[in-house]
């Protein structure tokens, strides 16, 4: 992103990070969640934070990966929350990343 | 002096409507509480209900009924007939104490209003006999589970639901107070008497008279059989009203029902289909709770809105669909957030429970049979924390209820989606699309918000479980928990279990 400097105001990557409560809900679960994460966070953590209320409690543990699902597209693990457009009160789905069956 | 017969008076005593000469009609039943729309105002002239009661004839019957109910309860008061009940039926007694004892009273309310505003002199006169009917019922309801607070210290929200910020209580407020308080007096005789009561408290009021009395429980069948038999009366101001609504405003007319229909189906799905379905023991269940919502509602509901010439509501395929679906999403996660309750859900899932809901629900064990799996193993694990929120489920913009409605894909798997709307500047989300449908139709009226918009606004502090837990009004010894885990758990002892939550280290 190039920053024009036009306005006064920091980016997300150099303001604190801010908290974005979520709902959502982890793959096979039967109801949708309330998950705190910070603008901070990388999928990979809003992943597991998801995860944590619900894998092994509700939906069988599986070894796989997970990947965040926002707006219909898949997150890159890496980039965080503020990156990728995550507003407070959005929704996301966490799924196992199961590769395709050859 | 020789006596009228009754069909010489009857129909003059209930005109009590003059034409006023000091004030204009509008200051006597204004727009706001009286709601005549664009029904002129002299077609409610024709507002007649079909069974009419005098007063004395009223004082008489519900003499008769008052005395008969608390005699049955003296009798069986000095009986043990309460110990023998199962923890289940409590569970399913503990709700309807709860939830609708001050609902009755509410309903008071709404009957005044009508007692007052109704734009007939006889639709005010049942009204009249309405709140009174309401009255007995706030106070039978209200005494009935009073009773108990000193064997059991959850029925002690027979009276204190209401009044706290549980969510279950915000929720039944939310969609009582527009049915029964804020709302017109049309609306409230077509959302309230013709709605609920002569659809929806059917279920709660035979369903689970039947149930009551197949569990053992006598008095509470008692208790809301005397109070089923006053609904016939009052009900009637539903009809008439709709009659000339569907008249002069048909689009009003459908839109009110379908609203209170769809309230009512959001409400009872929570309340009657776990109490139907789970709580009462599997051997005196006398029909599912899908079952009893096609005979004694859906097909007595259609067959009233078309007799009034209305339609089915637009929502009708999700409603069905979710017939399947709404209970038993609601009854895991009833059970999952138990420390949220005022009484001890029973999981009741064991082998032969499971077959009975597969039985009666074809798709069950796609849908739940999976996530029970794993709570049972993690149960039989010890691990009875992995079991225990930490977090709060997402509630419904409009119904407040958990966001747990599965609805199946192409490829035949189950899951829930997301269903949102962005409005004013927020990102709200829904159960179900006709939810969604009424938040947007309505959105300029005053919603309460849901505890998690409260959770997040900062309304509630600690903001943790506990923090939660104390603004909902929950101490230690009310808090629900489930009363036998072993009952519906030991069937599956014993068997390989992976992917489970490993307990945290002591």
């Amino acid at each position: 992103m190039t920053d024009t400097g036009a306005t006064a105001e920091l980016g997300a990557e150099d303001r604190a990070p801010e908290l974005v409560p979520l709902n959502a809900i982890f793959a096979t679960d039967f109801v949708q969640i309330l998950v705190p994460v910070t603008t901070a966070n990388t999928m990979a953590e809003v992943a597991a934070a998801v995860a944590y209320h619900v894998e092994g409690k509700r939906v069988r543990a599986l070894p796989y990966g997970k990947v965040v699902i926002y707006r219909g597209e898949r997150m890159p693990a890496d980039m965080t929350v503020a990156a990728a457009g995550i507003r407070p009160l959005d929704h996301v789905t966490v799924e196992y990343d199961i590769p395709e069956q050859s | 002096m020789a006596l009228l017969k009754r069909e010489e008076w009857q129909g003059f005593v209930r005109d009590v409507d003059w034409t006023y000469r000091y004030v204009e009609d509008e200051a006597v039943f204004p727009e706001w509480h009286s709601g005549t729309g664009k029904v002129p105002r002299e077609a409610w002239q024709a507002w007649e209900e079909s069974y009419k009661v005098s007063y004395p004839e009223y004082v008489a019957t519900q003499r008769e009924k008052e005395a008969a109910v608390y005699a049955v309860k003296a009798a069986l008061q000095r009986s043990s007939a309460f110990d023998g009940l199962s923890e289940g039926w409590k569970s399913a007694t503990k709700m309807h104490f709860g939830g609708v004892a001050l609902v009755e009273y509410a309903a008071v309310l709404a009957e005044l209003k009508m007692a007052r505003f109704g734009l007939n002199g006889s639709w005010r006169n049942m009204a009249t006999f309405g709140q009174l009917d309401e009255l007995r019922h706030a106070a039978v309801t209200t005494f009935f589970g009073h009773e108990f607070v000193g064997k059991d210290a959850q029925y002690d929200w027979t009276q204190k639901t209401f009044h706290t910020n549980d969510w279950v209580a915000i929720s039944l407020r939310n969609l009582f107070d527009a049915m029964m308080n804020s709302a017109n007096v049309v609306d409230i005789a077509i959302e309230l008497p013709l709605t609920f009561e002569t659809g929806f408290t059917n279920l709660q009021f035979v369903a689970l008279a039947a149930d009551a009395l197949a569990s053992g429980d006598v008095n509470f069948a008692n208790m809301i059989s005397s109070i089923q038999t006053d609904e016939a009366r009052h009900s009637q101001q539903g009809g008439p009203t709709l009659e000339i609504l569907v008249e002069h405003d048909p689009v009003r007319a459908q839109w009110v029902v379908d609203k209170a229909f769809w309230g009512s189906a959001r409400a009872f799905s929570a309340l009657t289909g776990p109490a139907m379905d789970y709580y009462t023991p599997l051997e005196h269940r006398k029909q599912s709770y899908r079952e009893f919502m096609e005979e004694w509602i859906i097909d007595q509901f259609v067959h009233t809105i078309e007799q009034y010439g209305l339609k089915k509501p637009w929502y009708w395929d999700e409603f069905m669909r979710g017939l399947d679906i709404w209970h038993h999403g609601l009854h895991m996660g009833l059970w999952f957030w138990r420390p949220t309750l005022w009484w001890r859900p029973i999981a009741a899932v064991s082998q032969d429970e499971r077959a009975w809901l597969v039985e009666k629900y074809p798709n069950w064990e796609k849908v739940y049979g999976d996530k029970w799996d794993v709570i049972i193993d993690n149960v039989n694990s010890n691990n009875i924390e992995a079991t225990l929120p930490e977090t709060l489920p997402w509630l419904c913009a409009t119904c407040h209820l958990p966001s747990c409605n599965a609805t199946q894909s192409r490829n035949g798997t189950w899951r829930v989606r997301d269903i949102a709307l962005e409005y004013d500047g927020r990102n709200y989300h829904f159960c179900t699309n006709a939810c969604r449908q009424i938040f947007w139709k309505d959105r300029d009226n005053v919603n309460h918000e849901t505890v998690v918009d409260r959770f997040l606004a900062g309304q509630i502090q600690p903001m943790d479980v506990g923090g939660i837990l104390g603004y909902m009004g929950l101490t230690p010894e009310v808090m629900g928990d489930d009363p036998d885990y072993e009952a519906w758990t030991r069937d599956y002892a014993g068997r390989p279990a992976q992917g489970i939550a490993t307990a945290a280290k002591s």
